[in-house]
């Protein structure tokens, strides 16, 4: 037999892409797939997490309770209780322990807590004149509440997160930074959410006051205000002028009667000592 | 700017590395498939057969055992790529250069041998594979291939 010189034929061995056109493939596929993942469980999530009872979610708010740090202001507490205490019995507000934290911080803003928390920052404390206003913000936030929104995004949320796990383990930055991004107590609610629960803080207050005065009036201040630095709750709300209008129709359409409001004699939130 | 980096300090690290990665690994795998069809070209009148009794046409005075063992590893870009194809399947290309350069050099190394003995031939060649290094089975590691290539080379009389 005759052996024949020749040089190996390396063609068979090794792919024919480039590396970064594979990566490129292999990356879309990876994106398609985090994004359905994504929409899967963030739905799953919402749903589970919007029939959470309430009971699993005080144990959640004990946990996130430290989210906030403040004081605790029996006065607004008072607010709520007395505005709870209006709402229809089958409503899912009475199974609420609530709590009014004041957090000292200068945004114009609310947060509804897990576990029946509600904090309430500072600026917003100081941009109150009446407290048919303050009753409509914790009416507000009592609305997400009742309708369960701050659970349905801490829900959502959930969603990438375990992606992130599941792919890049416990111990990864990749983890960490999707849970920082996602699992955040202050999560932005739906221009529908929103809306939903002004209409259901307008009911609330009608039911607690007898008339819808100083449903807007806070509202009003702030888009009068609104210069070049935007305070937080125009960036994470709708349009302050977007919700007037919501709330006059909804005040229009129900036939609320309008009533001068109660001023507030000092800051709301601070103590007589101050 | 660099508060951002410092928080996610692993997440830059991660990207660094496999861009440091592609081009070092890149670079390097193109100077060795280079050198890897050099040598070739050099050594491809030493004939090697896979077969044992194929004998040379001519008398042979002795034969002795050659072999060459190559170590390679992996670099964090070809680690993202597989790990990528760990997902979906298919042909892990990223691994497959690096083999095929593994076995190349292997098969070069033992001809170099056996030149060097005067051979005029290897019988029987064989390779063999193994993993190596501590990390190289666990999942996070980088891990190394060992391709052994062996034969029985063939030295004719002298003179």
């Amino acid at each position: 037999m005759k052996f024949t010189a020749r040089l190996p034929d390396g063609s068979v061995n090794v792919p024919h892409t480039h590396p970064l056109v594979e990566l490129a493939w292999l990356g879309a596929g990876l994106a398609v797939a985090a994004v359905a993942v994504f929409v899967v469980l963030g739905w799953a999530g919402e749903y589970a997490a919007a029939r959470l009872p309430v009971a699993y979610e005080d144990w959640l708010g004990a946990r996130v309770a430290g989210t906030f740090p403040g004081q605790e202001s029996p006065g607004l507490a008072g607010r709520v209780e007395r505005l709870v205490a209006t709402s229809p019995p089958g409503s899912p507000l009475h199974a609420y322990r609530f709590r009014v934290v004041v957090v000292d911080r200068p945004d114009v803003n609310a947060v509804a807590v897990p576990g029946g928390t509600i904090a309430v920052f500072r600026g917003l404390l100081d941009q109150a004149r009446s407290g048919n206003e303050l009753d409509m913000v914790l009416a507000h936030e009592l609305g997400h509440f009742a309708h369960r929104d701050h659970l349905r995004n801490l829900g959502r949320g959930l969603g990438p997160v375990v992606l992130g796990l599941v792919l890049f383990g416990r111990d990864s930055a990749v983890s960490e930074l999707v849970a920082n991004l996602c699992l955040t107590l202050e999560a932005r609610y739906s221009r529908e959410q929103e809306a939903a629960a002004d209409r259901f803080a307008v009911d609330l207050l009608v039911a607690a006051n007898g008339h819808a005065g100083g449903a807007v009036d806070l509202f009003r201040r702030l888009a009068a205000e609104a210069g070049p630095s935007l305070p937080y709750v125009l960036a994470s709300h709708p349009h302050p002028a977007d919700r007037i209008r919501q709330i006059e129709a909804r005040i229009a359409s129900r036939g609320y009667p309008v009533r001068p409001t109660e001023p507030l004699d000092r800051p709301a939130g601070r103590p007589p000592s101050e | 700017m660099l508060e951002i980096v410092l928080n996610n300090l692993g997440l830059f690290l991660f990207v660094g590395l496999a861009v440091l990665g592609y081009f070092a690994g890149g670079l390097a795998e193109r100077r060795h498939y280079r050198s890897i069809r050099e040598r070739e070209a050099e050594l491809v009148h030493l004939p090697v057969v896979s077969s044992e009794d194929i004998l040379p046409d001519r008398p042979v005075a002795r034969s002795c055992l050659v072999t060459g063992s190559v170590v390679v590893s992996i670099d964090y870009f070809k680690r993202i790529l597989a790990s990528l194809r760990n997902l979906f399947g298919g042909r892990v290309g990223a691994y497959e250069t690096l083999v095929d350069r593994a076995r190349r050099e292997a098969v070069l190394r033992m001809k170099e041998q056996a030149r060097r003995r005067g051979a005029c031939m290897v019988l029987n060649l064989r390779l063999e594979t193994a993993v190596v290094g501590r990390s190289a089975d666990k999942k996070r590691g980088l891990g190394s291939v060992e391709v052994v290539a062996y034969g029985t080379a063939l030295v004719p009389p002298r003179g």
